[in-house]
């Protein structure tokens, strides 16, 4: 039985899988949440960066089995699990969690049970450019009693948090600057093994701008 | 399509159903009612009307590989391998099809599943000349599940391990010449394979 949980995903992993998305409008994609239980407060999950996965044949296993190995491999070696799933489906107003999203959700349970699986909100991401929301595009699932996934209401339970809170302001600022060009996910790396998953131009570019906008934030503010 | 852009689907349905009156013939006007279909979420209707369009034009590729990708994104793993059988008998030297087929098989799973897919990424690979990283990904994952399944059941060992093993190097290879920082990785997930 999962306790109220808090995750807490870093700007950048959130960045990268929302760009991702918006790289592959017409299909649907995922990727996979890294992190680890914070060793202060078991309670709270952060999520510390995201590998985005495939935007084609995302049902299908082979790719995804070589993906994980090589996922856990590399993030072991620095501490870090897999800790949940993202999705985002391929059509705007599907807003429901799919069966491939829940299968492959199952399946991390087994290994990390209080895996969760955010799922792109989309009017939500519509909206972003407009308003100074905070929270993030993305709808929290997570697994109850009888193992189905539901939806984390904001009533109460467990709920989903941006480690920055200005990070909806660097994703619209690159959005606009059409940034999500430079993502690169598991799907174009099997497609030519020259190109590196990492995007680490793209979490250094982050950290900085991260600093602007809470300049920005504030000199609005006062 | 423009009312189909605009979202007033009903009009546009009735736009399109008096266009094919004039002539039931037309591909694109059956194609774009499909399209209509998923794109307002009734994925059974979509399935129903592509399957009436594919008894028709079954020559129409793009529509099998279609209504496949229907099929996965619903988990009916049987029929997209059908859909594939049909694109393979039509376009049986489109490596992709090859590929493809044998990632459903092996998602399917079951042992005649997994031997009948190691010989499509096989086929996959002497098409692309042993370019295909995910074929070649893809004959090391079949043959450590078959292993796996086969466990106890000696005549199967009879099964060359010598095809796993020459993927494997060709992978190493490949990694060390082109993106050498990842071989670390690849040589353990090829390593956890083995078994």
């Amino acid at each position: 039985m999962v306790a109220e949980l808090k995750y807490e995903i870093s700007q950048n992993a959130y960045i990268k899988l929302v760009l991702h998305a918006l790289k592959h409008k017409t299909t649907a994609v995922n990727g996979i949440l890294l992190g680890r239980v914070n060793p202060q407060n078991d309670s709270v999950v952060e999520i510390a960066d995201s590998v985005p996965l495939f935007h084609s044949n995302l049902a299908l296993l082979p790719s995804l089995e070589i993906a994980l190995i090589m996922i856990e491999e590399h993030y072991g070696s620095k501490g870090l699990g897999i800790v949940g799933y993202f999705h985002a489906n391929e059509r705007f107003d599907d807003a429901e969690l799919g069966i491939v999203a829940k299968n492959i959700g199952d399946h991390i349970c087994r290994y990390f049970p209080q895996a969760a699986i955010f799922l792109l909100d989309n009017k939500k991401l519509e909206a972003l450019p407009m308003g100074k929301d905070q929270s993030p595009v993305m709808q929290l699932y997570i697994r109850d009693a009888s193992k189905n996934w539901k939806l984390a209401g904001p009533d109460g339970g467990s709920r989903l948090v941006i480690k920055e809170p200005a990070a909806n302001a660097v994703l619209s600022d690159y959005i606009s600057s059409e940034k999500w060009q430079d993502v690169v996910d598991f799907d174009d790396h099997l497609d030519d093994i020259k190109k590196s998953i990492q995007g680490v131009e793209l979490s250094q570019l982050a950290h900085f701008r991260g600093f602007e906008c809470v300049f920005e934030l504030m000199g609005e503010v006062a | 399509m423009l009312l189909e852009a605009k979202g007033s689907w009903a009009e546009a349905e009735k736009a399109y159903s008096s266009l094919l009156e004039d002539n039931p013939l037309d591909q694109a006007i059956h194609k774009r009612r499909v399209a209509m279909a998923k794109a307002q979420g009734n994925i059974s209707v979509a399935i129903e009307w592509l399957n009436k369009y594919l008894e028709i034009f079954m020559a129409d590729h793009d529509a099998w590989r279609e209504l496949a990708d229907i099929y996965l994104s619903l988990q009916m793993y049987k029929q997209a391998a059908f859909c594939y059988e049909e694109l393979l008998l039509s376009h049986p030297t489109v490596p992709l099809y090859h590929l493809t087929y044998a990632d459903v098989l092996y998602t399917l799973g079951g042992l005649e599943n997994l031997q009948t897919a190691k010989k499509y990424y096989a086929s996959t690979i002497d098409l692309t000349r042993g370019k295909n990283t995910r074929a070649l990904l893809g004959i090391c994952l079949c043959t450590s599940a078959i292993a796996q399944l086969s466990k106890g059941r000696s005549k199967e060992d009879k099964e060359s391990p010598e095809l796993q093993s020459l993927a494997a190097k060709v992978l190493e290879k490949e990694y060390k010449q082109r993106a050498a920082d990842k071989l670390g990785l690849v040589t353990s997930a090829l390593r956890s394979l083995k078994i």
